[in-house]
C-alpha cells in the first residue's frame, strides 16, 4: 500500500504541478490576487506529495521490498542499512526523483519563506518553477518510474555496484542536486521576471539569497565529490577533468559570475541584461550537465542509465526549456532600461572582470567538455579532451582573475581609484612576494612556476584579510576599537573575505600538491623499504582478510620518520564476491595538511605486489579551502536572511486601511 | 479500503491548497498595492543600509552622497509606478475556471492517470513480513528462502539442514539436497536414515546412477541398521549398474527374502533379478521392464506409468546418459550400462554403435577393453 | 570596458582554438596504427582488447601488453598499478605516444568501472573489424 501511495502522490504531483504552471501565471499577469495567492500553499503541498513518494520508495528499499522492480534490481537484503538509504538515489529512477525533489524544495522554500518578495513576481516565479517540475516528473513516469512492480516479487535483488557502496558516494549526489537544481528558482525567477517586464535592483536583492543558497551546496557537492574520487578510485588524482566533473563545475563556474554581477544590478541596477542571462545558463548548464550524465552520452561511473529513449526525452526537455527561455530573453531583454553607469576602474569594473574571466572558462570547459561529443556525432572521429587541454585554456584565464580578486572589493563603487586600491594592498602584496621566495628557497629553482603559484594562492588570501582589516580601519582606529568596527561588520562582507580567502587556500593546494606531489611506483617485496619525503616505508606483506560481502588481500606498511614508527597503513585490493567486481582501497596518511597516499597494485607469486606511493603536500587544502567558500556563503546568507525574515517592512512603510474590495 | 480513503484524502488535500486560497484571498488587503510597497521597501533598506555604512565610516561621504541620490531616484520611481498602478479587476470567470480545475481536473487526472500507470491492488511486499507470514499461506519458494536465510545466518543448525534437505528433493534439486543432507550428518551424526537419503539425494543428482560416495552413504547405513531395506536395495542396484551381475542377483535375492510382496519396492527388485537374470542368458531380454540406473522413486513412478510412457521415459533417460558419455567421456562402466540399456530396450543397432564408440574411447586400456568384450558377447552386441 | 572585454574573449578563444589543435588527443585502433603510420611521440589514445597471454610482469611495477582489435596487435608498456578491471580478454584504452621501436609507451591505462564495460570507442572500432557482437 505504501508503494502505491507512493506512486499515487507522484502523479497527483504531476496534475497539482501542471496547475501551478498556469494559474498564479495568468494571475500574475492578469494581477488577480487570488489567483497568485495559490502558489505559494500549492508549491508546498508539491513538495509534501514529492516528498511523500520519495518516502514510499525509501521505504521500500528498507523493507526490500523487492516487488518494486526498482528495489529489486538495485537493493539486496543482506546490504547494510546506508546503503540500503542510497541506493534510493543510486540508480537512474531514484536519482531523478530526488532530482525532482529538490526542485520542489526550492519551489516550497520560495513559497514558504519569500514573503517579502513581491506577490506577483513570487506567482509567476513558482510557476516557471513548476513548468520544470511538470516536465520531469512527466519524465519520471514516462520512462523512469521507480514505482514500476512485479507481481510475482523475487525472493532476492541483484544488490549494487560495489564501487557505488560508498559513504561519499552517499552523501555526494544530494549536496551536488542541492546545488545543480538549486540553480532552477533562480532560472525560475529570470524567466518570470522577463514575462513581467520588471527587473531592477530590488529584483537582484531578491534572487541573491538563492543563489547563494544553491552556490553553497553546489561548492560542497564538487569538493566531496572530488575528494570521493581521491580515495575511492585510487589513482591518487583529485579532479579529472571528466565529463561528469565537468557537467557539475560548469554551473558553478557561471554560479559564481551570476553571484557576482546579481551584487552590481542590486547596488547599480546595472548588468541588468547580462545577469538575467548568466541565470537562464547557469540553469540551461545544470540541465546539460543532467542531460550528461542522465542521458548516458558519457559512458562512466556516473552513467547508470544507457536507455536511448530516456535521452531524447531529457533532450527535448532541455530544447524546450533552453529554448524557449532564450527566445522570451531575446524577446523582452531589449526592452529593459540600462542602469547605473560605472568607470572601468570601480567595484563594478573588477565585477565585470570577474565575469568576463569566469564566463570565459565556462566556455572554456564547455567546448572541452562537448567537443569530443560532437566531433563523434558529426564525423565520427573519436578524440579525447584530456587534462592539457583544460590546464592551457582554464588555467591562464584563472591567473589574471585571481590577480584581481583581492582589489575588487577595496575599490569603490561608481569610480574607483587603482593607486589607493593598490597602496591599501601594499601588505599583501609583500606578504605574498615573501610567500614566493620562501617557496623557492624551500624548492629551489626546479619548478618556476611552482612558486608564483603559491606567491598567487598567498595573495588571494593575504588581500582577502587586508579587505576586512582596512575596512575596520584596525590599525588606525586601535586594537579594541577595531574589533568592536570587526563585530559590526554586515554578514555580507565577512562572507566575502571569507569566500576569497577559501579560494586562495584552494589555490595554495592545488598548486603544492601538483607541483612539489613525490611519487613513486615500484614493486616491493616484503621486508623492502622505499623513502619518499622524509618518509620511510616498510612493506611486511599482504594478508588476506573477509569483509562481511568481500574478500581482500590487504598490503601491511609501517611508516616511520626518522625511525620512530608514525603510522601502520593498510592498502588493500578487493574483491566483491557477489559480482566479482575488483576495486582498490588506498590508505591514506594525514599529517597537518599534507597526505601520503599509498595504492596497491597486483600481486606477484613471490609475495612482492605493486605499490604506488605518493606524497602530496596540503593536498587537503584543495578541500578546506572549498568548504571555506561554502561557509562564506553562508555567512553571506546570514546576514540576507534577518534582513529578508524581517516582518514585512511594506506594511509598516506604507499602511493601507484601504483594503480593496 | 484504506488505501482508497488515503488518496482521497491526499487528493482533497492538494484540491484545498489551490481552493483555500482562492476564498481566503478576496478578503485581505490587495497585494497588487502591498506588491509595490515591497519595491519601495527594499530601495528604503538600501537607504539605511548607505547611512549606517557611512555611519561607520565604511564608506566616504561623497560616495554616501551619490549612492543615496540614486537610491532616492529609483524610490521615487518606484513610488510613482505604485500610484500610476491600478488595481488588476477580479475576473469572476477566471475564478471559476480555477475552482473547477481543483474539484474536476486534479482528482479526475491524477485518478486516471494512476489508474492506468499504477498497481492498485498489488500489496507491499517487505522481504521481512513476507519471511515471517505463517507457513500454511506461503509458496515452498518462499518457505525455502527463510530456512535458507536462517541458515546462512545460523549453519550450525542442523536440524534446520534435514528439514530443508527432503523440500529440496521435492523441488527437484538434488544437488542441494545432497548437500542439506551431508551438512546435516555432519552436525546431527550419521543416521541410518540420513545416510540413506544422502544417498539416495547423490544417486538422483548423478541421473540415478549410484556413484562411489553413494554407495559409501548406503553402507554406512547397512552399519548402522543391517535391517533397512532402502540401502541395501540401492547396494542391489549399484552393483547391478557396476555389471557385478552374479553379486547382484545375491543381494536382490536375500533383499526379496522373506519380503513382504505388497510393498512397492518389491516388483521393482524383482524385475530387476529378472533383468540380470536375463542378461546372463545371452541378452535374450527384451521386455523393458527394468532399467538401468533409475532411482527407487523413478522406478516407482515408471510402475505406475503406461508401457507407452514407461519406454518414453526409459528413453529419455538413456539418451540424457548417451549424450552426457559423448560430450564429456565417462567411466568404462558407465559405457556398459549405455550398451547394456540399448540392448535392454531393443535398440541393437544403437548397442552397436555405442560398442564401437567405447572400444574406441578404452583402445588403450586393455582391461576396460576386456570388460567391454566380455559383455558385449555375453549381450550378443556385434560392434564393428 | 568593451574594449578589455573583447581582449579577454579574443584571448580565451585563442587560446581554446590552439589548445583544440595542439591537446587532444585522438583514439586509433591498432590496425589504424598499422595502416596510418603515425608519428612517433604523437599522443594518441590506442583501445582494444587485451591480447590473452601477452601481460608480462616485471620489476618496479613495468608491465607490458599487447592490444589487439584481433587483425592487428600493438606492444604496449607502461609502469604502474593497472586499473582494477584491467584483465585479459578484456577491453582497454590506453594513453600515449608510440617509440622509434614501434611500442606504444602507455602513461594511461583505462578499464572502467563495470564489469561488462568495454570502452565505447573500443566497442565500436571492434564492430569494424566485425568482432563485436553485443548491442
Amino acid at each position: 500500500m505504501i508503494v502505491e501511495l507512493g506512486h499515487y502522490a507522484l502523479v497527483l504531483a504531476f496534475a497539482l504541478s501542471l496547475i501551478q504552471s498556469v494559474l498564479p501565471m495568468v494571475g500574475a499577469v492578469r494581477e488577480d490576487s487570488r489567483l497568485m495567492a495559490i502558489a505559494p500553499p500549492v508549491s508546498v503541498a508539491l513538495f509534501v506529495l514529492v516528498a511523500l513518494s520519495f518516502a514510499a520508495l525509501t521505504a521500500a528499499y528498507l523493507s526490500s521490498d523487492f516487488s518494486v522492480v526498482n528495489v529489486w534490481e538495485n537493493s539486496h537484503s543482506a546490504k547494510p542499512l546506508i546503503y540500503k538509504i542510497s541506493g534510493v538515489w543510486g540508480n537512474h529512477e531514484g536519482s531523478v526523483l530526488l532530482w525532482v525533489l529538490i526542485l520542489v524544495f526550492f519551489g516550497a522554500l520560495v513559497g514558504f519563506f519569500g514573503t517579502n518578495i513581491p506577490a506577483s513576481l513570487r506567482a509567476a516565479t513558482l510557476a516557471v518553477q513548476s513548468w520544470v517540475t511538470a516536465g520531469f516528473i512527466l519524465f519520471i513516469l514516462a520512462t523512469s518510474n521507480p514505482f514500476n512492480r512485479i507481481a510475482e516479487a523475487p525472493l532476492e535483488g541483484n544488490g549494487l555496484n560495489p564501487i557505488l557502496q560508498d559513504i561519499g558516494l552517499a552523501i555526494h549526489p544530494p549536496l551536488l542536486y542541492v546545488g545543480y537544481v538549486g540553480f532552477s528558482i533562480t532560472f525560475s525567477f529570470a524567466v518570470a521576471a522577463l514575462i513581467l517586464g520588471r527587473l531592477d535592483a530590488a529584483w537582484a536583492r531578491w534572487v541573491r539569497p538563492w543563489t547563494l543558497l544553491a552556490w553553497v551546496f553546489l561548492t560542497a557537492g564538487i569538493a566531496m565529490g572530488s575528494y570521493w574520487a581521491y580515495y575511492e578510485l585510487g589513482w591518487g588524482g583529485w579532479w579529472f577533468w571528466d565529463p561528469v566533473e565537468n557537467a557539475s563545475f560548469m554551473p558553478w563556474l557561471a554560479g559564481t559570475a551570476l553571484l557576482h554581477s546579481a551584487i552590481v544590478m542590486e547596488k547599480r541596477d546595472a548588468l541588468k541584461v547580462w545577469t538575467v542571462l548568466l541565470a537562464i545558463f547557469t540553469f540551461s548548464l545544470s540541465l546539460l550537465g543532467t542531460f550528461l550524465v542522465r542521458s548516458g552520452v558519457l559512458t562512466s561511473v556516473h552513467a547508470f542509465a544507457t536507455d536511448p529513449e530516456r535521452g531524447v526525452f531529457i533532450l527535448v526537455l532541455l530544447c524546450l526549456f533552453i529554448g524557449g527561455s532564450l527566445t522570451l530573453y531575446a524577446w523582452r531583454a531589449p526592452m529593459l532600461k540600462q542602469g547605473g553607469l560605472f568607470a572601468p576602474i570601480s567595484r563594478e569594473g573588477a565585477l565585470v572582470l570577474n565575469n568576463l574571466f569566469l564566463t570565459a572558462a565556462t566556455v572554456a570547459v564547455f567546448v572541452g567538455t562537448l567537443y569530443p561529443l560532437a566531433l563523434d556525432v558529426i564525423t565520427g572521429e573519436k578524440i579525447s579532451v584530456g587534462a592539457p587541454f583544460f590546464n592551457l585554456t582554464f588555467g591562464p584565464l584563472m591567473i589574471p582573475l585571481l590577480i584581481a580578486v583581492p582589489f575588487g572589493p577595496v575599490l569603490a563603487w561608481k569610480r574607483g581609484d587603482l593607486l589607493a586600491a593598490s597602496q591599501r594592498l601594499y601588505a599583501a602584496f609583500g606578504i605574498a612576494i615573501l610567500a614566493c621566495l620562501f617557496t623557492l628557497w624551500l624548492w629551489g629553482f626546479e619548478r618556476v612556476m611552482a612558486p608564483l603559484g603559491v606567491g598567487l594562492a598567498v595573495w588571494v588570501m593575504t588581500g582577502a584579510m587586508v579587505e576586512i582589516l582596512t575596512r575596520v580601519k584596525l590599525f588606525e582606529v586601535g586594537l579594541s576599537r577595531g574589533f568592536a568596527r570587526l563585530k559590526g561588520l554586515p554578514g555580507s562582507a565577512w562572507g566575502t573575505s571569507i569566500a576569497h580567502f577559501g579560494v586562495g587556500v584552494t589555490v595554495l593546494g592545488i598548486v603544492t600538491a601538483s607541483a612539489f606531489q613525490e611519487e613513486r611506483i615500484l614493486t616491493m617485496k616484503p621486508g623492502d623499504n622505499v623513502e619518499l619525503s622524509g618518509y620511510e616505508l616498510t612493506f611486511d606483506g599482504v594478508v588476506p582478510r573477509k569483509g562481511p560481502n568481500y574478500r581482500e588481500d590487504v598490503g601491511h606498511f609501517t611508516v616511520r620518520t626518522g625511525g620512530t614508527i608514525v603510522e601502520k597503513m593498510e592498502p588493500s585490493k578487493r574483491l566483491y564476491t557477489a559480482r566479482q567486481m575488483p576495486t582498490t582501497e588506498a590508505a591514506i596518511m594525514t599529517s597537518w595538511f599534507s597526505q601520503l597516499y599509498l595504492s596497491l597494485g597486483e600481486g606477484r607469486d613471490n609475495g612482492a605486489v605493486d605499490v604506488r606511493v605518493y606524497f602530496k603536500p596540503l593536498v587537503t587544502l584543495i578541500w578546506i579551502g572549498c568548504m571555506i567558500m561554502a561557509f562564506g556563503g553562508l555567512v553571506s546568507i546570514a546576514d540576507r536572511r534577518l534582513r529578508v525574515g524581517a516582518p514585512k517592512p511594506a506594511r509598516r512603510a506604507t499602511p493601507s486601511p484601504q483594503a480593496a474590495e | 479500503m484504506m488505501f482508497w480513503i488515503l488518496i482521497a484524502v491526499m487528493t482533497a488535500a492538494a484540491a484545498l491548497s489551490i481552493l483555500v486560497p482562492l476564498a481566503r484571498s478576496a478578503r485581505r488587503e490587495d497585494p497588487v498595492e502591498a506588491e509595490q510597497t515591497a519595491d519601495t521597501a527594499v530601495y528604503r533598506q538600501q537607504l539605511a543600509e548607505v547611512d549606517r555604512d557611512l555611519e561607520r565610516g565604511l564608506i566616504e561621504t561623497e560616495a554616501a552622497v551619490a549612492a543615496r541620490t540614486e537610491i532616492a531616484r529609483r524610490l521615487l520611481a518606484a513610488d510613482e509606478r505604485q500610484h500610476g498602478a491600478e488595481t488588476g479587476s477580479k475576473s469572476g470567470a477566471l475564478l471559476r475556471l480555477a475552482m473547477v480545475t481543483a474539484l474536476v481536473f486534479l482528482p479526475l487526472g491524477s485518478f486516471g492517470l494512476y489508474l492506468y500507470l499504477g498497481s492498485p491492488d498489488l500489496p507491499d511486499q517487505p522481504l521481512f513480513a513476507r519471511l515471517s507470514e505463517p507457513a500454511e499461506n506461503q509458496s515452498v519458494d518462499v518457505l525455502v528462502a527463510r530456512v535458507e536465510r536462517h541458515l546462512s545466518e545460523n549453519p550450525q543448525d542442523g536440524q534446520g539442514w534435514s528439514v530443508v534437505a527432503p523440500v529440496y528433493m521435492r523441488m527437484g534439486n538434488p544437488k542441494a539436497a545432497a548437500n542439506a543432507y551431508a551438512n546435516a550428518i555432519r552436525l546431527l551424526g550419521a543416521t541410518a536414515q540420513l545416510e540413506t537419503d544422502f544417498g539416495e539425494a547423490l544417486t538422483v543428482a548423478n541421473d540415478g546412477i549410484v556413484s562411489a560416495d553413494a554407495q559409501a552413504a548406503f553402507e554406512r547405513a547397512v552399519a548402522l541398521e543391517p535391517g533397512a531395506v532402502k540401502p541395501r536395495f540401492f547396494l542391489a542396484l549399484a552393483l547391478g549398474q557396476e555389471g557385478k551381475s552374479e553379486e547382484a542377483i545375491a543381494s536382490w535375492s536375500s533383499l526379496l527374502e522373506g519380503a513382504d510382496p505388497s510393498e512397492a519396492w518389491v516388483p521393482v527388485a524383482q524385475a530387476e533379478l529378472a533383468k540380470l537374470g536375463g542378461t546372463q542368458m545371452a541378452g535374450r531380454l527384451g521386455s523393458g521392464e527394468a532399467l538401468p540406473g533409475p532411482s527407487a522413486e523413478e522406478v516407482a513412478a515408471a510402475s505406475d506409468m503406461t508401457d507407452q510412457d514407461r519406454t518414453a521415459m526409459i528413453s529419455g533417460m538413456v539418451e540424457g546418459l548417451a549424450e552426457r558419455l559423448d560430450d564429456t567421456g565417462g567411466s568404462v562402466d558407465e559405457w556398459l550400462r549405455l550398451i547394456r540399456a540399448y540392448s535392454v530396450l531393443g535398440e541393437g543397432d544403437k548397442a552397436a554403435a555405442a560398442l564401437t564408440k567405447a572400444r574406441k574411447v578404452f583402445a588403450e586400456d586393455t582391461s576396460s577393453l576386456g570388460r567391454i568384450n566380455e559383455m558385449a558377447e555375453k549381450a550378443g552386441i556385434e560392434g564393428s | 570596458m568593451i574594449g578589455i572585454a573583447g581582449a579577454v574573449l579574443a584571448v580565451a578563444v585563442g587560446l581554446i582554438l590552439f589548445a583544440l589543435n595542439d591537446q587532444i588527443v585522438f583514439f586509433q585502433s591498432p590496425t589504424d596504427i598499422a595502416e596510418k603510420a603515425i608519428p612517433p611521440g604523437q599522443r594518441i589514445r590506442l583501445g582494444g582488447l587485451v591480447e590473452e597471454g601477452t601481460v608480462v610482469r616485471s620489476d618496479d611495477a613495468n608491465v607490458s601488453f599487447k592490444v589487439t582489435d584481433t587483425v592487428n596487435s600493438v606492444s604496449v608498456t607502461y609502469k604502474g598499478i593497472l586499473p582494477d578491471l584491467f584483465r585479459e580478454g578484456q577491453g582497454v584504452v590506453t594513453e600515449g605516444v608510440i617509440d622509434a621501436r614501434g611500442v606504444f609507451v602507455a602513461d594511461n591505462v583505462l578499464a572502467k568501472h563495470d564489469e561488462n564495460y568495454v570502452p565505447k570507442e573500443v566497442a565500436e572500432a571492434l564492430k569494424q573489424q566485425g568482432v563485436w557482437q553485443g548491442e
